[in-house]
C-alpha cells in the first residue's frame, strides 16, 4: 500500500472541484442549520433537515479524505456522527448541541479555506470534544439500521404522510416511467421526470422496478393539490399514471405490518402473464425498507400474483406545460444542475449586450430610410426589428435568469455572523429575515457579501446596546435586526434595520465642522434635523472619519462604510441611510437587478454626450430663465409645489456653460419624491437602451460618473451617477419656508 | 560568457519627444490609432479620457503629460498602446510606436542615481543597442495613483 | 471496449475515480449521480462493471446493488463498492449481497485500477468468494 500522501498528490488536480463542491455542501449546511434553528423548539424536527445535514458532512468527509485535508475529514466525520445519532432518534437536539453544530461548521469552513490559502489549519480538538460530549458513546447498532432508500422518510411517522395528505384533501397519483435510449437522447431521464413531478406536487415515493419483460420501470407516488383534479395521468408526457387509492386498514392488518399495498398501475405493453416470483424486486409497495420487512415484501410478492393488465394509454400529445410551482420536496437531487464559471456568464451577457447595440443601430438606420423607400417593405423591416427587439429582451431575460441566485445565501451567512458576535459580546439579538428568496445577480452577490456582512457586524457590535443599557432605556432586552430583500421593478432593495442606539448626529456634525467638511455659512445651525441622513452618510464615509480613533464617534461605522458605499455605487446602486439617536439605524440599499443593460436618457452638455439612467429620472422640464430663484449661491426652482436645487452639469464637469440666457432651460429632474435635483443640460438627444460598462480602473474614479456605455459608434459615453449628483459634498440646508415661491 | 547573457526579452519600442522607450511586449495587448477619446471629468491630468478596447472601457494616459513634457496634438502617427498588468488594463498614448526588438538582458543597466526628473522615476533601466539608447519603462510605477484629488468641490 | 458505470453522488468523486482509471485500456465510462440514474443506465447504456458508492441520498447503494444483481442480464456483473470508514456493517452486507470487492475512501488510484483490471480480465466472474 503506498503512502497516503502519494495518492493525495494524485488527486491534487481536483482541488478546484473539491473546493467548489465543499462550498456547495456548506451552503446546504448553512441553509439547513437555519431551518433547524427555527424548528428546534418543536417536538418533532423535520427529518429531512437532519438528513440533509448528515449527507452534507458525509460528503465533505469523503472528499476531504481523498484530497488529504485531514482536519476537515476528522471534523466532518465528527459532525456526521453526531447528526447520524440525531437523525436516528438516539439523542435529541439541545441548545448546546446546536451551538456545537454552528461552530463546527465555521471551523470546518476555515479548515477547508486554510488548505486553499496554504495557511495553518485551525485547531479542531476543542470542537471535537464538544461534539463528542453531545454524542452518546457508540451504541451497538442493530442490523436493521437504515440501509434503506429514503432513510429518514421511512420513519413510522412518515409512512402516515400519505394518510395525512389525503385527509388534507390532496390528490394522490401513481405514475410509471419507462426509460429508453431514445428518450435519453432527448434528455428525458428519470431525474428530469422526478424534477417535473416535484414541481407539481410532493413526491412521497420513488422506486425502480423490473417488470415481467425484464424492462426497468420507475414508480412515483405523488400528492398534488386537490385543485389539480383533472386527469393528470393523461397530461404528463412520457408517463403513464392514474389516481392512487390507499388501501383500507383491513388489508394492512392482514399483511401483518403497516405496509401500504399498491396495485401496480396499468403498464404500457404487458401480456397477461403472471410475473414470476423472485424476479420482481418490488411491486410498487410502499414499505419501510428495514431488513425484516423487505424480506416480508419479497415473500408477499411470491404469493400474490400481480395482475398485469393491458393498459389504455392515452398518449399525451398535449403540449401542456405544467408550470413549475416552487418545490418543497426534500427529494430534490442536485444532479440536474450545471456548474458554470461566472466569467462564462459574463461573456454571455457581454455578447447579448453587443446584440442590443447592433439592433439599436439597425433601428436608427431604419428610421433614416429615405421616403422613397417602398412603404410596405419599410413596414416589414420595422416589424422584423420589433420582433428582434422582443426576442433580444427574452434572451436577455433568459441569461439574466441564469445568473440569478436567491439572496438567501448571504442572509444565511449573516445568521452566522450574528450568532458569533452575540456570543462574543454577550448581547442579545433577534435576527428577522424576510425576502430571502429574492433573487439577485450572482456577481452582485459576490461583491455585496462583504459590505453587507460589514453592516450587520456593525449593527450588532455598535448598534445594539448591551442588555442592561437597553433595559435602562426602556427598550426590550432583546435587540432586533431586520434583514429584508425585495424587488421593485428593475431594482433589488436590501434593508438592514436595527433598533439600537443609532448614530449621534450631533457629534458627527461637530466633528465634521472641526474637520472643515462643512461650509461655514451652514455651521451656524446646530440642529441635526436640518441635515438629511444622506449627508450624514456621506460625512461618515468621507476621509475625516476613517481613522481608527474616530471610529467610535460614528459607532464604529467608519472605514468600512466607505467601502459599502463605493461598492454599491460601483454596482450602479445607491445607499440610503436614516438614523435616530437612541432609536436605531436603517440602511436601504438599492441595486440594479441587471448589471448590464438599462434604459437611459441621452443628453448633451456643452458639446459632450452623457447618459442618465432612466430609472432615476422623475421628469424632464423646459423652464424659462425667469422661473429660477437664486438663493445665496444656489439656484432653485419651484415646480408643482416641489422645490429643488439646480445643478449645471457643465459646471460640475468643468466645462463651459453654454446655455443661453434667452432660451429656455432644459432640466432633467432626478431623484425621488424626498430628494430631487434638477440637472441643467443643453439638449435631450433621446431615450435608449444602453449596455452599462463599469469603470473599474482606479484612475477613473470620478464623482458623478457611474460607468460608461457605447452608443454604436465606438465612442464612449459616460453614465452619470445620479446619487452623487443629488447629495452635495458640501451639505446645504434647504428649508422650504425660507424662500418665496414665485409661482 | 555567462549564462545570463543568453536571456533576452522582446520589447515594443515607442517614441516620446524623440526619445525611444521600451516596454516588455508580453504586457502589450494591442496597439491602436488614437481616436475617439471621451474625457472624464475630475480625473488626473494625465488621463486624457477613456476609450473602448475589446469590450472594456479603459483609461487613456498621455505619457507626455505623465512625464511632464508638453502635450501636443495627436497625429496619424500617434499610437495608443494597450497594456495589461496586475489586473489593470490601460492605454498609453505615445508619439509613434512601430518597433519590436529583442533586448538582451546584459545590455540593460539600472538607471543612474542622478536622474531626479519626473521621467526618471518611471524608468526601470537603460538599454544600449549598438548606438541606440532605449529607456526601459517601469510600468507599475507609471500606474501608481497620484495624491488623491481633494474631495471638496471648488 | 468495455463500459464502466461510476455511481457516486459527488461529481468530484466521480471525476477522481475516472482519473484513477485513466491508464486502463479499452474502457469507456458512464456516470450516475444517484441510484435511480444508475438503474436507468441498465436500460439505456448497458455496462460491464459498476463502481458504486454506498451512501447516496434517496437510494442506498445496497438497494442499487441488489436491483442490479437481480436483473437477469446483470447477474454476473462485477460491482466494486466504495465505502467510507465507519460503514463496516454495510460493507459486510454488500459482500454478502454479491459485491465483487470493496474499497474504502481514501483509496490509492493504483489499488482501484489494479482491481478493475483484474475484474475486467476475468472471462466469467462468479459471485462465489
Amino acid at each position: 500500500m503506498s503512502s497516503p500522501t502519494e495518492s493525495n498528490n494524485f488527486f491534487n488536480e481536483f482541488l478546484d472541484d473539491y473546493f467548489a463542491e465543499c462550498e456547495e455542501h456548506l451552503a446546504v449546511v448553512r441553509r439547513e442549520l437555519l431551518a433547524l434553528e427555527s424548528c428546534m423548539n418543536q417536538p418533532q424536527i423535520e427529518g429531512s433537515i437532519l438528513n440533509e445535514l448528515f449527507r452534507s458532512f458525509h460528503s465533505i468527509k469523503g472528499l476531504s479524505a481523498m484530497v488529504g485535508v485531514r482536519e476537515a475529514e476528522k471534523l466532518a466525520h465528527q459532525m456526521e456522527s453526531y447528526l447520524r445519532s440525531l437523525r436516528d432518534g438516539q439523542i435529541s437536539l439541545k441548545p448546546e448541541g446546536f451551538d456545537a453544530l454552528m461552530s463546527g461548521t465555521q471551523i470546518l469552513e476555515r479548515a477547508i479555506g486554510a488548505y486553499r490559502t496554504k495557511e495553518d489549519p485551525p485547531d479542531i480538538d476543542e470542537i471535537i470534544s464538544q461534539l463528542e460530549a453531545c454524542n452518546p458513546p457508540v451504541v451497538a447498532k442493530t442490523p436493521t439500521a437504515a440501509i434503506t432508500p429514503f432513510e429518514v422518510k421511512l420513519k413510522p411517522e412518515e409512512k402516515k404522510r400519505l394518510e395525512a395528505l389525503v385527509s388534507e384533501g390532496k390528490q394522490i397519483w401513481h405514475f410509471v416511467f419507462t426509460p429508453s435510449t431514445e428518450l435519453s437522447k432527448q434528455g428525458i431521464g428519470v431525474n428530469a421526470i422526478r424534477e417535473q413531478l416535484q414541481a407539481i406536487g410532493e413526491l412521497i415515493y420513488v422506486s425502480p422496478r423490473l417488470n415481467a419483460n425484464q424492462k426497468i420501470l420507475f414508480d412515483f407516488i405523488l400528492a398534488t393539490q386537490e385543485a389539480e383534479n383533472h386527469d393528470l395521468g393523461s397530461e404528463l408526457k412520457y408517463l403513464t399514471g392514474e389516481p392512487y387509492q390507499i388501501p383500507s386498514p383491513v388489508s394492512e392488518a392482514n399483511s401483518g405490518s403497516s405496509n401500504l399495498k399498491v396495485e401496480p398501475p396499468r403498464e404500457p405493453e404487458a401480456p397477461a402473464t403472471a410475473e414470476a416470483p423472485g424476479e420482481v424486486e418490488a411491486i410498487g409497495t410502499v414499505v419501510n425498507r428495514t431488513e425484516s420487512e423487505r424480506k416480508e415484501s419479497e415473500e408477499r410478492t411470491e404469493t400474490a400474483p400481480a395482475p398485469a393488465e393491458v393498459l389504455e394509454t392515452s398518449e399525451a400529445e398535449t403540449s401542456n406545460n405544467i408550470s413549475p410551482a416552487k418545490s418543497t420536496s426534500p427529494l430534490i437531487s442536485g444532479s440536474n444542475l450545471v456548474r458554470v464559471d461566472l466569467p462564462k456568464l459574463d461573456e454571455l451577457m457581454r455578447m447579448v449586450g453587443e446584440l442590443v447595440i447592433t439592433r439599436a443601430r439597425l433601428e436608427e438606420n431604419l428610421k433614416n430610410l429615405p421616403p422613397s423607400f417602398p412603404a410596405a417593405r419599410r413596414r416589414t423591416l420595422q416589424e422584423i426589428n420589433l420582433t428582434l427587439e422582443r426576442q433580444l429582451r427574452d434572451l436577455r431575460q433568459g441569461v439574466m435568469q441564469v445568473r440569478l441566485v436567491p439572496i438567501a445565501e448571504i442572509f444565511a451567512r449573516m445568521q452566522f455572523v450574528v450568532r458569533d458576535l452575540m456570543r462574543l459580546t454577550g448581547k442579545q439579538v433577534a435576527l428577522e429575515i424576510s425576502g430571502a428568496e429574492t433573487e439577485i445577480d450572482k456577481f452582485v452577490v459576490e461583491r455585496m457579501m462583504d459590505p453587507l456582512l460589514h453592516l450587520v457586524r456593525n449593527a450588532v457590535s455598535h448598534g445594539i446596546e448591551l442588555t442592561e443599557e437597553r433595559l435602562k432605556a426602556g427598550k426590550s432586552a432583546m435587540g432586533a435586526i431586520a434583514l429584508r430583500a425585495s424587488t421593485a421593478g428593475e431594482m433589488v432593495i436590501i434593508e438592514i434595520e436595527d433598533d439600537g442606539q443609532g448614530v449621534d448626529i450631533y457629534r458627527v456634525l461637530k466633528r465634521a465642522k472641526q474637520q472643515g467638511l462643512l461650509s461655514d455659512s451652514v455651521s451656524e445651525t446646530n440642529d441635526p434635523d436640518n441635515y438629511d441622513s444622506q449627508t450624514i452618510l456621506d460625512l461618515l464615509c468621507s476621509s475625516g472619519f476613517s481613522t481608527k480613533e474616530e471610529a467610535d464617534l460614528a459607532s464604529g461605522r467608519g472605514v468600512g462604510m466607505a467601502i459599502v458605499k463605493n461598492t454599491v455605487q460601483e454596482l450602479g446602486g445607491c445607499v440610503k441611510f436614516t438614523t435616530k439617536k437612541g432609536k436605531g439605524s436603517h440602511f436601504i440599499i438599492d441595486l440594479p437587478l441587471t448589471l448590464a443593460i438599462t434604459d437611459a436618457l441621452i443628453v448633451e452638455v456643452s458639446g459632450q454626450t452623457f447618459a442618465i439612467p432612466e430609472s432615476s429620472i422623475q421628469e424632464v422640464l423646459s423652464v424659462e430663465h425667469k422661473g429660477i430663484i437664486r438663493l445665496e449661491d444656489q439656484e432653485i426652482i419651484s415646480y408643482r409645489g416641489h422645490v429643488f436645487p439646480l445643478r449645471y452639469l457643465a459646471r460640475l464637469f468643468n466645462c463651459v456653460v453654454t446655455t443661453d440666457e434667452s432660451e429656455k432651460l432644459t432640466i432633467v429632474v432626478i431623484g425621488n419624491s424626498v430628494n430631487s435635483t434638477g440637472l441643467v443640460v443643453n439638449r435631450i438627444l433621446g431615450l435608449r437602451e444602453i449596455v452599462v460598462r463599469p469603470l473599474t480602473d482606479p484612475f477613473l474614479q470620478s464623482p458623478g460618473i457611474a460607468g460608461a456605455t457605447e452608443l454604436g459608434d465606438g465612442r464612449v459615453v459616460l453614465i452619470l451617477d445620479v446619487s452623487t449628483l443629488i447629495s452635495s459634498k458640501i451639505p446645504k440646508i434647504i428649508k422650504p419656508q425660507q424662500f418665496i415661491n414665485s409661482g | 560568457m555567462n549564462k545570463s547573457a543568453d536571456t533576452s526579452q522582446p520589447f515594443i519600442l515607442f517614441e516620446l519627444d524623440h526619445t525611444t522607450y521600451g516596454i516588455p511586449s508580453d504586457m502589450v495587448q494591442q496597439m491602436e490609432m488614437v481616436e475617439q477619446i471621451t474625457p472624464v471629468p475630475n480625473s488626473p491630468s494625465f488621463v486624457v479620457g477613456v476609450v473602448f478596447s475589446r469590450g472594456q472601457v479603459i483609461p487613456a494616459i498621455d505619457l507626455r503629460v505623465r512625464f511632464g513634457f508638453g502635450k501636443i496634438a495627436y497625429t496619424l502617427r500617434s499610437r495608443l498602446i494597450v497594456i495589461n498588468t496586475n489586473e489593470r488594463t490601460v492605454g498609453l498614448i505615445v508619439d509613434t510606436a512601430r518597433e519590436f526588438v529583442s533586448i538582451p538582458a546584459q545590455t540593460i543597466q539600472p538607471s543612474p542615481e542622478g536622474i531626479s526628473s519626473l521621467s526618471g522615476k518611471y524608468l526601470a533601466g537603460i538599454a544600449t543597442l549598438g548606438e541606440r539608447v532605449i529607456l526601459i519603462l517601469n510600468v507599475s510605477e507609471l500606474l501608481v495613483l497620484p495624491e488623491l484629488v481633494s474631495e471638496r468641490s471648488p | 471496449m468495455r463500459r464502466i458505470l461510476v455511481v457516486d453522488d459527488s461529481a468530484t468523486m466521480r471525476k477522481m475515480v475516472m482519473a484513477s482509471l485513466r491508464d486502463v485500456k479499452d474502457v469507456a465510462f458512464s456516470e450516475a449521480g444517484n441510484g435511480l440514474e444508475a438503474i436507468e443506465q441498465l436500460e439505456i447504456a448497458p455496462f460491464d462493471l459498476m463502481i458504486l458508492d454506498l451512501n447516496m441520498p434517496d437510494m442506498h447503494g445496497l438497494e442499487v446493488l441488489r436491483f442490479v444483481l437481480n436483473h437477469p442480464q446483470y447477474r454476473e456483473t462485477p460491482i466494486v463498492i466504495l465505502t467510507t470508514k465507519g460503514d463496516d456493517e454495510s460493507r459486510t452486507e454488500a459482500i454478502a449481497a454479491g459485491a465483487a470487492c470493496y474499497l474504502t475512501k481514501p483509496f490509492h488510484p493504483k489499488s482501484l485500477s489494479g482491481e478493475i483490471v483484474n475484474l475486467l480480465s476475468e472471462p466469467c466472474w462468479s459471485n462465489v468468494h
